[in-house]
């Protein structure tokens, strides 16, 4: 039996990797959903955009790319849905350019999901290096940061641009971040223009945005997979995310497993020593 | 001068950019939208030095053959593939190469790019699952808590988490029940009747906490999210805003000089 344990906290890595690639794609495979109520925070981010006046512009910010697509591709496409079904505007940049196409991609086929018109419903602007700059001079004129959209069109000939020229106009600007982006964000558009922010990021960045929320400097967060999961729930469209939830879940469990396994392991051992 | 001259610019711009915080009128105001014009220029060419950079490196590597020569090979040819077709693609096709009809875009970034980015991203899955595994051991009473706090977040954010937390903290329980037993059996005296004591303390508590996680446990991964997390955090962010602030004015007044380097 003592031998049993010791080698339970010995299992070779390889073996590690095998039940995690099972479980995953197990779950994946078989379509597994386990059903959850959505978290306080994610609600109320839903709400806030629900409750917004048909028409109002929405900004969103591409700050990820593809290493993060399995968490904040699913929640960027559950607010779009959201966004078009509500008729909201919706204008998209980013400050990650690598992850950009992403957004335009999701943008594209949700719009075309709703049958939204470029330029007068949806809007993508691109990229401009500069970060922090950027987020100051779009407080003062858009213009002054983007005179053009992503295709060089100027952004007056744009319907939906015509009134919009910074922050005063935009009702909700929201940040999905893999990074340090959603900081910034918070101490710029925020902190010296009042800009509504909702929040959505990965969950390994998550608990450090949490301070902000309590603060009232965001309005919304949305955290990991879980988050939009969560957010596909409240737009009753399950996609991928609650589909990864499972399999998250799955593995979730098989780590706890594993760690008391290592810990009956490590116990046995040290009695022996 | 080499020195002087970005010291006295990096104080002047420094010292405006503070004073425009305060008087956002003119001039301040002004000089502040033209600084972060400037920024995003002088940004669009620290790309160009970052090219030049990567490029010169990797090619030195290849020239020289050394270690991992054949990556900066690959390297460099992507490079070049990427350039050149993103450059055709508006060139010949007169299309941006990040519009939706663009071979670039569907074939380049969306089949070749996107699945080796999120492969090597994906690969972290496999390496926590084994780091947890190994590292993540009840040594001391810090790293119980921890490991505990881990657990019960782990579980409480995830669907159905709360049917299955009860059942792996009440096996938990059952084994240290068994260990302090058997630590009893081992020992003599007063140590014996308080590892009985322990064993029995926690034989009771199984109830009890199956009933609590069973009920209660996204109020409990709420609570720590919410309480210990973000205090910790918060003292964590005023220490690195304190220390940006000092850093920044060391920069300013010339005291830090090591970006100069």
């Amino acid at each position: 039996m003592r031998e049993f344990l010791e080698k339970a906290g010995n299992i070779d890595r390889r073996i590690i990797y095998l039940i995690i690639f099972l479980a995953v794609a197990t779950t994946i495979l078989v379509k597994a959903r386990f059903k959850s109520s959505p978290l306080p925070e994610v609600q109320r981010s839903y709400k806030i955009i629900n409750d917004l006046p048909s028409g109002s512009v929405v900004m969103f910010s591409i700050d990820y790319d593809a290493s993060s697509m399995p968490e904040l591709d699913p929640m960027l496409r559950a607010m779009l849905r959201h966004c078009f079904k509500k008729n909201l505007k919706v204008i998209m940049l980013g400050h990650w350019p690598l992850g950009l196409p992403l957004g335009q991609l999701a943008l594209d086929d949700i719009a075309r999901e709703y049958h939204k018109k470029y330029g007068t419903d949806y809007v993508f602007l691109g990229y401009r290096p500069g970060l922090q700059a950027v987020m100051l001079n779009l407080g003062k004129e858009i213009r002054s940061v983007f005179a053009t959209d992503y295709k060089g069109t100027p952004l007056d000939s744009l319907p939906l641009m015509r009134n919009v020229h910074n922050y005063n106009d935009i009702a909700i600007l929201v940040g999905l971040e893999a990074g340090s982006v959603g900081d910034a964000w918070v101490q710029f558009a925020n902190a010296r223009f009042n800009q509504k922010i909702i929040l959505g990021s990965t969950a390994v960045i998550t608990p450090d945005l949490y301070p902000y929320l309590q603060a009232g400097q965001i309005v919304g967060l949305i955290g990991g997979l879980r988050g939009a999961s969560d957010y596909e729930t409240l737009v009753e469209h399950p996609a991928m995310a609650s589909l990864g939830m499972s399999s998250q879940t799955v593995v979730h469990v098989l780590i706890i497993l594993l760690i008391l396994l290592g810990n009956i392991g490590y116990f046995a051992t040290r009695r022996k020593k | 001068m080499k020195r002087e001259v970005p010291l006295f610019i990096t104080f002047i711009t420094g010292i405006l950019i503070i004073i425009a915080l305060f008087i956002p009128h003119k001039p301040f105001g002004q000089l502040q939208t033209t600084f972060n014009d400037w920024l995003i220029i002088v940004g669009g060419f620290t790309m160009i030095l970052g090219l030049d950079s990567l490029l010169l490196h990797n090619w030195e590597k290849i020239k020289r053959k050394r270690e991992g020569w054949l990556s900066a090979a690959f390297l460099i040819a992507s490079f070049f593939i990427t350039l050149f077709w993103g450059f055709g693609e508006g060139i010949f096709f007169h299309r941006n190469p990040f519009d939706a009809s663009a071979t670039f875009l569907r074939y380049f970034y969306t089949y070749i790019f996107v699945p080796l980015q999120s492969t090597m991203f994906s690969l972290l899955a496999f390496f926590i699952a084994s780091a947890a595994y190994r590292a993540f051991r009840a040594k001391d009473p810090n790293s119980t808590l921890l490991l505990s706090a881990a657990a019960l977040v782990m579980l409480g954010r995830v669907p159905g988490g709360q049917a299955v937390a009860p059942w792996i903290f009440a096996f938990v329980f059952l084994l240290l029940a068994y260990y302090f037993f058997n630590e009893s059996k081992e020992t003599s005296g007063t140590q014996q009747t308080v590892y009985i004591i322990l064993a029995i303390i926690t034989l009771i508590l199984i109830y009890p906490v199956f009933y609590i996680l069973l009920h209660y446990l996204d109020g409990i991964a709420d609570w720590i999210m919410n309480i210990p997390q973000m205090a910790a955090k918060r003292g964590i962010w005023i220490g690195i805003s304190l220390g940006g602030i000092a850093m920044s004015l060391r920069i300013i007044f010339g005291i830090e000089k090591t970006y100069l380097r």
